[in-house]
Order: C-alpha cells, then structure tokens, then sequence
C-alpha cells in the first residue's frame, strides 16, 4: 500500500492547482475537486491505517535526496507509524467534511472569490499532510512553514475588511516570531547529530538517547563549550519556541483569538487538525527527544498548565460565539501540552484526537449558528435557537459536553487522563508538576462555565432579536458534517478509557496499545515511558484513577451549573458586568496585545531602524565601495590607453624592463 | 593504412591548403585587381578554408600525430612538426577562418579590393597553420612574421576609414617594435646555445654558464609572444586595432592569431625551455608568466568593466581571456601540468568560436549601422532575436557560466590550477570572471531588457545578411554543443599538451 503514501497528501495539492487554474468555470467553483481529493486522502489514510495495524511500519526517510554533501543530506521522506496514521485520519477527515460544510457554508451564501478560497484549502491540507508524514525534522519545518502561509492567506480571505488583514498579518507574525527559534533548531539538530530523521535506529533522538542514556557522547557534537544534558535541553528548548508560536501557547497565544476573521469553516481547519495541531503534535511526534530532558518536560507542562486556566478565564466573559471558541481552543491545547510534558505520551495524543473532533464540530456548529442568524456572531443577540435547528443544537450540545468534560463524552476520558498524568507525576519526585495540575484542574471549572454559557446563552430561552425569532435554514451539507462529528466527539473517548479499564480489569486502553505499535520500535509509547523514566526520572506515586477523576468531574459539572443558574433563564442577564476591574482585565485579555505591540514597537522597531542603518552605510558602503572602486581603477587604466603610439611603445619597453629587472633579480642573474 | 602511404610532408596539407587557396586569390586580384565578384571570391576562400578544416579533423581523428596512434611527423631536419597539438591549434584557425570567409562575404559589400583581403586572411591563417608546426625558432619567427605583416594590412583594409588606417599603423608600429624584441630575444638564445632548433636549445642550455644573457633571450622571447597573444604590457595595441579594424578581422585577430600566439608559446616554452631545467639554471619563467598572467587578467578585466563601447569592451575582454589561456602556462610547474596545459588549449579552441562569434555580431551591427555604444543596442533583440539570442549564448558563455563551453573550459582550467597547487592564481581568474559577469551581463541588458531607442527602430533589418547569419548561428552552436562534446576535447588537448611535456 506504501507506494501509495505520497498521494495522500499530492491530491489535495492537485486540488489546489485545479481550483486555482479552472476554478472559476466548475460547477461549485472547485468545491467538488477539493472534496474529491480530500476524500481520496481520507480513503488512502484508512487503508494506511489498516496497513499499520497490520503490523507494517512504513519509514522511507529519503525518498528524494535535494542536497547531497559527503557529511550530511537533505531528503524527503515519509514516516507512517501509528502516530502518524492516526493523525492522517483526523486530518483528512476533518479536511473533507470542512469542505463539504464549505458547500453550505460559503458557496450556498453567494461568497465572491471560491476558487481561491479552494485553492488554499486544498494547499492548507496538502501542507499539513506532507507535515505529518515527514521523516525529518527539516522536512516537518518546511510544510509548518507552509502550514502557516496558509492560514495566513485563509485568515486574510476577506482581505479586503481591514481587519481580517490585519489578523491574518498579526498570525503570521507572531507564529513566525517563534519559528525563528525552531529554524535554530533545526539547524542545531542537524549540525549536532548530521541527520534530523524522527524515527529508525539513526534518527536523532536515538543518537541523543545513545549520548545521554549510554554514554556515547561521540554521537553528537555540542557547541558553546555546554554538556549534552544541557545541549539537548537548549536544542528542545529551541524547537519549543515553534510549537508555542503555532500552538497558541503562552505568551504567543495572541494571534489565535483574531484568527477568527478568516471564514469560520477555516477556524474549524485551523483549529482542529492543522496549524495549531502541528504545534502539539511536533511535540509528539519528537517525543523521543523531549524525552530525554526533564526541564524541558517540566517547562511543556507548566506552560501548558498555565495556557489552559489563562485562556479559560478570558473564555468566561466573550460575548462573540467564536472568540469563545477561540480560548477554549488556546486551553484545550494548553491540556495537551500539560499531558505531554507531565510525561503522559498517549494522554496528550488521545486529548489531539479528540479535541479534534470536538472542536472541529463546535465550530461548524458555530458555523451552522452563523448562517441561522444571518453572519451575527453575537451571543446576546441569539437565544432559543434549540427548536429552531435542532440539529444543529443536539450536536453543538455534544460537542460542548465534550469540551466541559463531562462523561462519558470523549473530551472526558482524554482530559482526566492528562490531570491524571500530571499528578500522579507531581507526587511521586515531580513537585513542580502539582502547579501544572493544580492549574489544569481549575481551569477545568471556568471550562465548564464558560462552554455552558455559550450553549445557554445561543440555544435557551428567548430569542433575543428577530433574526433569531426567524432563523435562515440550513441544508444538508451543513447538517451532514455536524452528524458526523456529533458521534465521533460522543464516542470516540471510548478508544481510552483509562478508569474503566482499571475498574474493570480489563485490556480496554486500545489507543494506548495502538500507539505502543505492532513491535516495540523507538517510536512505541513503551519506549518513550522507559525514557520518561529512566532518562527524565519521572517516578509516579501509586493512586488510583477515580478520585481525581471524579474531582475533575466534580468541578466540571460546578462549572456548568453554574452557568446553568445564570444563563438557563428565559431573559438571561449579562453577569459578568458585575465583575467590575475583572472584567475589564479580561476583556483587555490580561493586556497581553498591549505588551506585545510595546515591544514590536517601543523596542523591535528602534532595533530594526538601527540595523537598517547599519545596513545601509556599512555592508552597503562597503559593497558599493568595492564596485566604485573597481569602476574607479578601471577608468584609470583605461587613461593609460592614451591613443598615442610613442606613449605605447614606452610603457612596452619599461614594462619589458621591469619584467626582465624582477625576474632578474629573482633569478639571481646579476 | 592509406595515409602512411602519403608522403609525410602530406602531414603539411592543411596549412599547404591554405597557401594554395591564398595563391589563387592572389593570381585572381593579379588579373583582375577591381573584381568584385562577391560569391566566387568567398567562395574560394571558404572553400579552402573548409578543406583545410576536414583534413585537420580528418587527421586528427585518424590519430595523426598523436604518439600512440601514427606517430608524430618531424620535416625538414626537425624545422617543422606535425602533432596534436599542431592539428588542434590548426583546428582552431581553420574554423575561425573559415566563420569570418563566410561573415565577410556580407560584410564586403561595396568594399574595393577584396580579392586581396581574402587573400590576406588566407595568408595570415598560413602563418597561424605554421606556426602551431614550426618546431625551431627560425620557423617560429618567419611565420609568426607572415602572420603579423598580413594582420596588419588586414586591420588597415577600411581605407577610407580614419580608425582603420590609423589602428593599422599603430599596430604595425608596436608590432615592428615586438618582433625587434622577439628577433633580439632568440639571437641571444642561440648565442648561449648555438641553435635554433627548439628541442636542441634545451639540450645546449643545460650546465650553460650564461645564465643572464640565456634568461634575457628566454624573457624577450616571452615578451615577443606575448605581444602576439595581447598580454600586458604588449597589449597596447589591441584594442585600437580590434577596434579600428573590420569587425570580421578583429573576431579573426583576437581568436585565432591569439590562439596562434599562445601554441607557440606552448611548444617553444615546453620544448625548447622545459621547466625543471630552467628552474635549476635560475631562469624562472614561470614567474614571469605568473606575473604576465595576473596583471593581464586583472588589467583586461577592470578595464572592459567601463567601456561605453561594445567593440572596446570586447577588446580589452579579449586582453582578460588571454590571461586566463596564460594560467596554461604558469601553472605548469606544479603536479599535472598536462591537464593545466590542456585546459588552456582547450579554453582556446572554445574561445575561438565564443569570441569570434561575438565580433561577428558586432560585424552584423557595423553592417546594419546601429552604432557603436551600448545604448545603440538598447532592444536590438526585438529587432533581431535569432542574432540577440546568439549573441546572449556567446556573452554567458565568455562570462564562464553554464550550460555553455565556456563554462566548462574555464571550469577545467582553474581546477587544473588548483590541482597543480596554484590556487591563487585560480582565485584571481575567479575574481575576474565574476567581475567580467558585469560587463556581458550589461549587453545582454542592453540586448533584451532596455526600451529600444530610435537608432535601433530605424535600422533597416529586412536586410538580413545571410553569411554573417550563418556564421554566428554556426558558432552559437558550436559554443553550445562543445559542452557535451567536451569528454573527447579534453582527450586531445590533454593528450597533445602531454606529448608537449617532457
């Protein structure tokens, strides 16, 4: 089936080329090639998934070489292993419902400009396809690049509102603020271990492992006169600085909330399977390597920990369905991030999964409620929308549920998995990770709240306008999506569940055997749990899964019970007025934009002037100087050709004898 | 086995042919010195002109002079000889001589006494076929002699031209002046050694005691070559005469009797003053080459970068090329100097088609009358594409960039200098062709790019001279071709320069 694997991402590119040649004379303006291929993509993925299940791992790391040196190259490769399988599932299927749901979505609601639109969406999934298959790590940086260029031209779709351009310039900006890291990053890695292949007995994680576990510290080369611990920290460290960009963690998380200008079937996309899942799923996917590093580990979770409760209290006051959305998004990675780095490998990857789901479907539910209420995104100008569409409603409901945490829908088994994680870690030597924990479990709460206000406040008591008293109907192709993601964001927690398969005895944690792969190989969980042991030191306390869980569920149900009082009244009140200075800090989002744009302009743009300057007179003067100077000589000797005979025949002579004198001389002749 | 059957003087055919066709012309302008029968006149010449070229490549390909094959041809008591490298070089003249019959049968056009030019141009290329054979140094100065009197009249030929005859006298006046240099520089060798003949000179010369008076012969003898090849500072003359002369004739000049220059360069300084020889006696010419070669290409190359004048900049380019041949030589003391040596031969013979097609294009703006500065030739690509796209092909080429034979030649040439442990001088060559990238560049700009000015609207281009045509489309694709062909010319040179080798 392997030889196959390029197609799973070159169809949706084939896509991309087709809309954006003959778009504009297809019925649908491309939408149908754009679903054709990404129903391909979806096929080919399952069968890649059968085929890994079948106890195949795929891993050409050098299926075209681009650079061949003697020390070192550059080749693209694709790597398929459980990992990557399951997360060429999630992509290709969010991809193709989001373009079926664009179907309803854009082309029912007469938007000018489809071909480009499909173009994109098809370069977006092509891009975020070929990431999540790439064998190397330089491979991976480029498609992220492209992942970004991306959505920097879905964000900026309506580029004519000035602030859709302004949101789609400020994504790219800041997510390309800590791709500088991870370019050094990569850079590093490759001058450190000359390969930068995830997975295979060269890899680089395992040379890393081999220096740090075994002692084979010929394996790497380190530089700026640090250890190897300290090396392969400062290399984690640095690719982090990517992942936080593009997953919206802290401090980088403010370009996500103004993403929502883009079309909110582009949100669904971005939110759910590609660009801000690459983040956490780079994270994964060099698992092996973060490994090896208890700081950076620690640094993962408490930056996880703390995305998630921060991007939860700014969720409570939004008024706009989607902005909500947008912070629940930044918390829920907030999650995976605290899963991974508490050393919890499946937990992090499981929550991937299922937030994919889930918020892909909260936000073409979202979509869904948009089209009701002709484009009002405004929760308070909505209200009773549940019998007018109750589709729309049972699987928005669903999904939220999901979100809360509330059992059994999935976003409960990955969550109390991760909170799980985190503390049983934090009591056995990891102190440090309680405050991560402690900060997961609280946000829990505001998650509640917040995700149940905005269902309350959409779909309860009275309609509060008249578009709402009269909604816009939807079609099929807006239902059909929801449908599809309504089941999976109820059912597909039960690939996992950790507490029941504890109660139960039983050898139920199927994703966990599916990620541990058909052998043990260096990208198995097994694998990375023996490195988070003995390499990291974690050592877990002995507790049991249930109290924790039913803490977390606890505060869950808190959370929306009390929105429940608040919101679930005919004519709910704005409450949240009531909090005062709060809630202007929350609404100025804890001035995290202020800060940031103090810096770009208070102390980057001085920097910038500066270098300018220096550009100009020095590295300019100094080329312009170099071509003056050899126009200048030029024009001199040029004078020596002075058009008369005599001055000709003088200068041939001296010439000759000045020849004859030096090589004389230097010959000894004389 | 057919050709041993041939007398061996027979190895002479190519230059006899030459001779011969120059007789005819000349009997013709005997009888009838106004005739202006353009087709027959040409004709004739490039009749001979070609059949000197397929005997060459005919003699080259059945392994004439070629050590391994037929074996090299010695006449006349050792005066001249008959080997690859002979033949290459011969290859060269007969080719360029042959694009620059055919240019001129346009180019003539109304021009009086032209009998007499072909003529003039056949003997010259006799000169240069001698030359590459002459294997004594009395034979290397009376071609060399052939060479020079026929060139000078050639650069005179505009008669009614101001530039013309006055770049012909200068020429002939800096050339008297050189071969005075070059005649006294071989009488003080044969002093030392009591002979001409070049082998027996480096014989005598070992455990000479004369050590100055033999340097000083062995230095003017450079000198007189070098004013033949146009190095500094014998170069003064070059670009006045290319510039006043006929465009064909300066494509001729600066390809071919360069090349011709530096083939006996070649033999005379490898066989008559081998290296580790001269060395043990103090006389260390490759340091004078070094020198020569250095300043040539430097000078060359800074002074082309800012001319206003296409002809001109081609000129003093032409000084910068011969700098670069001369690495052929000054790296020759290192490790594989035959591969060095080689590549120089080689860099000439893609020089000869590269630098005569672009005075041939030159020779098309003369006879179009488009001017003279690059801003004449702003847009001439939209006026005349197949010639423009020619042109770009021969301007890449010189400026040493891929995928053209210049490319590979100046590739071949600084990596033998490298091998042979001259780097440096490898590094001033690049150095140089990356600012000679500037001054191609501006005529390629100039060609495609520049909004064309009125000159060039109103030049009357439903006249396309055909044999100028012809003859720059034949050395774009020569140009071109000699890339991939270049595995079987490396062969040779490197063969015919190993064979030059002690």
């Amino acid at each position: 089936m392997f030889e196959y694997a390029p197609a799973v991402a070159l169809l949706p590119f084939v896509s991309f080329l087709i809309a954006l040649s003959v778009g504009s004379y297809m019925p649908k303006k491309g939408a149908f090639a754009g679903i054709a291929a990404t129903g391909g993509s979806l096929l080919l993925s399952v069968w890649a998934f059968v085929t890994v299940s079948g106890g195949e791992v795929y891993n050409e790391p050098d299926l075209f070489t681009w650079v061949a040196a003697e020390e070192l190259s550059l080749s693209f490769g694709i790597l398929i292993d459980p990992l990557s399988a399951m997360m060429l599932i999630i992509v290709s299927l969010v991809a193709f419902l989001v373009h079926v749901f664009s179907l309803g979505y854009m082309n029912d609601e007469g938007e000018t400009g489809l071909p480009r639109y499909y173009a994109e969406l098809g370069l977006f999934t092509f891009s975020m396809l070929a990431f999540v298959y790439a064998s190397n790590l330089l491979m991976a940086f480029m498609f992220f690049e492209l992942v970004g260029l991306c959505s920097y031209l879905l964000i900026g779709f309506w580029f004519r509102t000035e602030s859709a351009a302004s949101a789609a310039k400020k994504a790219f900006l800041v997510t390309r603020f800590g791709d500088y890291f991870f370019l050094i990053g990569v850079i590093g890695v490759i001058a450190t271990f000359g390969t930068a292949q995830f997975a295979g007995q060269e890899s680089f994680p395992v040379l890393a492992e081999h220096a740090l576990v075994d002692g084979e510290t010929e394996a790497m080369t380190t530089f700026l006169g640090l250890g190897e611990q300290a090396w392969v920290t400062l290399l984690g460290m640095l690719v982090l600085g990517g992942v936080i960009g593009k997953s919206a963690q802290y401090p980088l998380h403010t370009w996500l909330p103004d993403a929502m200008e883009g079309p909110t079937t582009v949100s669904a996309l971005i939110h759910a399977a590609t660009m801000v899942a690459a983040g956490v799923y780079l994270v994964a996917r060099m698992y092996g390597f973060y490994a090896l590093s208890p700081t950076v580990l620690t640094f993962i979770a408490f930056v996880g920990g703390f995305t998630a409760l921060f991007a939860a209290t700014m969720g409570v006051i939004k008024d706009d369905i989607k902005r909500v959305l947008a912070y629940s998004t930044i918390s829920q990675y907030g999650y995976m991030m605290l899963g991974l780095g508490a050393g919890g490998f499946v937990a992090g990857s499981f929550h991937l999964m299922n937030h994919a789901f889930f918020k892909a479907l909260l936000f073409l539910g979202s979509g869904s409620v948009i089209v009701l209420m002709h484009h009002e995104q405004d929760m308070w100008e909505m209200g009773g929308l549940k019998d007018k569409a109750p589709a729309t409603y049972y699987t928005f409901l669903a999904g939220s549920l999901a979100l809360a945490g509330i059992i059994p829908f999935s976003g409960f088994w990955s969550k109390d998995e991760i909170l799980f994680e985190a503390l049983h870690y934090g009591l056995g030597n990891q102190p440090l990770l309680l405050g991560a924990y402690a900060m997961g479990l609280v946000a829990v709460f505001f998650t509640g709240f917040y995700t149940f206000r905005m269902v309350f406040l959409t779909f309860h008591g009275d309609p509060r306008s008249d578009t709402a008293r009269d909604p816009h109907p939807v079609g099929w192709s807006v239902k059909v999506p929801l449908v599809v993601l309504g089941l999976l964001a109820t059912f597909i927690g039960f690939v996992n569940m950790v507490p029941v398969a504890d109660l139960l005895n039983m050898d139920i944690e199927f994703l966990h055997q599916w990620l541990d792969g058909p052998e043990e190989t260096v990208t198995s969980v097994h694998h990375y749990e023996e490195l988070v042991h003995d390499a990291a030191g974690f050592e877990a306390a002995d507790i049991g899964p249930y109290l924790p869980g039913a803490l977390s569920l606890g505060l869950a149900l808190a959370g929306a019970g009390l929105a429940h009082m608040l919101y679930n009244v005919p004519d709910p009140e704005p409450h949240t007025e009531k909090l005062g200075n709060i809630r202007t800090l929350l609404k100025r989002n804890y001035y995290q934009d202020e800060y940031q744009v103090w810096i770009a302009e208070g102390l980057t743009l001085p920097v910038a002037r500066a270098a300018n300057k220096f550009d100009r007179t020095v590295v300019d003067g100094a080329v312009n100087g170099i071509s003056r100077v050899s126009l200048d000589s030029g024009s001199r000797l040029k004078q020596v050709q002075t058009g008369v005979v005599t001055n000709y025949a003088a200068l041939l002579t001296f010439g000759l004898v000045a020849l004859l004198v030096v090589v004389g001389l230097y010959g000894g002749w004389f | 086995m057919a050709l041993y059957e041939l007398p061996e003087w027979a190895g002479l055919a190519p230059a006899v042919i030459l001779a011969a066709t120059s007789l005819v012309l000349l009997l013709v302008d005997s009888i009838d010195p106004d005739s202006s029968n353009r087709p027959a006149l040409a004709g004739t010449a490039t009749t001979g002109a070609l059949l000197s070229l397929a005997v060459t490549g005919w003699f080259l390909v059945a392994g004439v002079g070629d050590p391994d094959g037929r074996g090299v041809i010695s006449l006349f008591g050792g005066q001249l000889v008959v080997d690859q490298t002979s033949l290459l070089f011969t290859f060269i003249f007969a080719s360029v001589t042959t694009m620059v019959t055919v240019a001129s049968y346009d180019y003539l056009r109304g021009h009086a006494y032209q009998a007499e030019y072909y003529s003039l141009i056949m003997l010259a290329a006799t000169g240069m076929a001698t030359m590459a054979s002459s294997a004594s140094l009395a034979t290397v100065f009376v071609s060399f002699e052939l060479l020079s009197l026929s060139s000078y009249a050639l650069v005179a030929y505009l008669k009614d031209n101001r530039g013309s005859v006055e770049a012909g006298l200068k020429y002939f006046l800096i050339g008297a002046l050189s071969s005075a240099v070059l005649v006294y520089g071989i009488s003080l060798v044969y002093a030392v050694t009591g002979s001409l003949r070049l082998a027996a000179v480096a014989e005598a010369a070992a455990g000479t005691e004369l050590v100055g008076v033999l340097g000083l012969g062995v230095l003017m003898v450079l000198g007189g070559f070098a004013f033949k090849t146009a190095s500094v500072p014998f170069h003064f003359w070059a670009p006045e005469a290319y510039e006043g002369a006929p465009a064909p004739i300066s494509g001729f000049l600066s390809s071919a009797s360069k090349a011709a220059g530096f083939v006996v360069a070649f033999r005379v300084f490898t066989v008559a003053f081998p290296v580790e020889q001269f060395l043990d006696l103090g006389v260390d010419w490759v340091f004078a080459v070094q020198i020569l070669a250095v300043v040539t290409m430097t000078l060359g190359n800074f002074a082309a970068a800012t001319q206003n004048e296409v002809k001109r900049m081609l000129a003093y380019s032409s000084v910068g090329h011969a700098g670069y041949a001369l690495i052929g030589l000054a790296a020759i003391s290192g490790p594989n100097s035959d591969l060095v040596l080689g590549a120089g031969m080689m860099h000439l013979l893609v020089y000869g088609f590269m630098n005569t097609g672009a005075f041939l294009f030159i020779a098309l703006a003369e006879y179009w009358d488009v001017g003279r500065t690059f801003e004449d030739y702003y847009g001439l690509a939209s006026r005349a594409p197949v010639a423009s796209l020619a042109m770009t092909v021969f301007m890449l080429s010189l400026a040493g960039l891929p995928p053209f034979g210049g490319f590979a030649s100046k590739y071949i040439l600084f990596m033998g200098a490298v091998n042979a442990g001259f780097w440096w001088l490898a590094a001033v060559g690049a150095v140089n062709s990356a600012l000679s990238l500037y001054y191609y560049s501006r005529v390629v700009k100039a060609l495609w790019i520049e909004e064309p000015s009125d000159d060039v609207a109103k030049v009357g281009i439903t006249e396309q001279p055909i044999g100028i045509y012809a003859a720059i489309v034949f050395a774009a694709v020569v140009t071109v071709a000699l890339l991939p062909a270049f595995g079987p010319v490396t062969e040779t040179a490197v063969s015919a320069a190993g064979a030059l080798l002690p």
